[in-house]
């Protein structure tokens, strides 16, 4: 059976969209590229891409009629999300394979976009707990890993709140990197490892899957992404570097 | 003990991963095989540093390969690519101690610049804490990606229904 063809603009308008979001929720960009040019291509278009920083200039074009659709679309900042990550990916497989129609194909990206994140109080506990658990991979005992939780708890539950009411997110690693290690350093008045503890009560903060990405997006060639990812990471590191400053400029006197 | 510890070092690593993976709302029937992969490669790392006395970044290249292999293998089982188990499971790993002691001594730099030898403990303390954390969230991330230049035909299809 001959397929409909869709039409170039619906089809550009579409992977436009679909690629910005997938750049604003944390895929690295190879991924982003050829999940992109899977589903042009599906529907029998060459896709051409550039990534930037903050937008994606995509051409889309008919080979054949020498149609050509251009566009540039700025990458939303989204919360990563891993699952949608999954999903997303799966479904350029699934319309090179199965021939998915353009409005099929949208109905899936609106549901997979409308999924809602996981419940924020288990994340609290989670994150809470790998807290703790890290404070004893590094060497600290039980006490220790008690105060890490607890201390964690109410730093991981700042962020959670500043992020729902959108403020600027680096005002909220500071705050929060400042009120874990505050709560960590309770532990002075206890006879434990007080640098471990303090150490990895900010822990939480870490972006580490930009960092990870951004030296994926390098090695794979993509440096500007790459770097660009990187930059803002190391800027999180040092609003997380402020906020425990702070802490430990309060109590560095009895950690010597 | 030498199982005892590998095996308490890869329950918190397990745990860890969850936890931090978490954060980053992964599908939730990833979760076993994060805490699988965060557990071994952990356990892996702290077994050539401890009983093998090798050093941390390379030890981390081999934890980080661990689990990059492994996420290339699992993540056919739920149509997941290998970042989405391999970063959470990476975490764990993440040099938190230098990059603490980086922040540490850069502070106790600044407030000790009229004391030389003060100055140059930090100064030093500061140079080979950085040198140590950046260099190891490279190897942990050139060594969980490697996997996919070795066999880039099937890290790319691993989320394809289709076989």
């Amino acid at each position: 059976m001959e397929r409909k063809k869709e039409a170039l603009v619906d089809v550009g308008e579409f992977i436009a969209e679909y690629s910005s979001y997938m750049m604003g929720c944390g895929i690295h960009t190879s991924r982003v590229i050829r999940s992109t040019k899977r589903i042009g291509e599906a529907y029998g278009y060459c896709v051409r891409i550039s990534i930037l920083p903050k937008s994606i200039i995509i051409t889309l074009g008919n080979k054949d009629t020498h149609d050509y659709y251009s566009e540039v679309t700025e990458i939303p900042s989204l919360p990563i999300s891993f699952e949608k990550n999954s999903l997303l990916s799966a479904l350029s497989w699934e319309t090179h394979d199965e021939h998915l129609s353009l409005n099929t194909l949208k109905e899936k990206f609106q549901e997979i976009v409308a999924i809602p994140p996981m419940n924020p109080w288990i994340v609290l506990v989670l994150a809470s707990l790998a807290n703790a658990s890290f404070c004893r991979l590094f060497g600290g005992d039980w006490a220790g890993a008690g105060i890490v939780f607890v201390a964690t708890l109410a730093g991981f539950f700042l962020r959670q709140r500043m992020t729902a009411k959108a403020l600027n997110h680096y005002i909220v690693f500071i705050t929060s990197a400042f009120v874990a290690s505050l709560c960590a350093s309770g532990s002075l008045f206890f006879n434990t490892n007080s640098d471990i503890i303090l150490a990895t009560s900010v822990l939480y903060l870490v972006p580490g899957v930009p960092l990870i990405n951004g030296v994926i997006d390098i090695v794979e060639g993509h440096t500007l992404t790459g770097l660009s990812r990187l930059i803002q990471a190391s800027l999180l590191i040092v609003c997380i570097a402020i906020g425990l400053s702070f802490t430990l400029l309060l109590v560095k006197d009895s950690l010597l | 003990m030498i199982i005892q510890d590998v095996l308490s070092d890869a329950f918190f690593a397990a745990i860890a991963g969850i936890g931090f993976g978490a954060i980053s709302n992964p599908p939730v029937k990833a979760f076993p095989y994060i805490a699988l992969l965060a557990a071994v490669g952990h356990a892996t790392r702290y077994f050539l540093m401890t009983f093998a006395g090798i050093d941390i970044a390379t030890a981390s290249l081999a934890g980080a390969f661990v689990i990059g292999m492994g996420s290339l293998w699992l993540g056919k089982k739920i149509y997941s690519p290998m970042t989405v188990l391999y970063i959470p499971a990476l975490l764990p790993m993440i040099p938190g101690k230098f990059a603490y002691n980086v922040v540490f001594s850069l502070i106790m730099l600044l407030q000790s610049m009229d004391e030389q030898a003060e100055k140059i403990k930090y100064m030093d303390m500061f140079f080979s804490n950085s040198v140590i954390a950046v260099t190891v969230i490279f190897m942990l991330a050139v060594g969980a990606t490697f996997p996919l230049f070795l066999f880039p035909k099937r890290a790319y299809s691993l989320t394809r229904h289709k076989k």
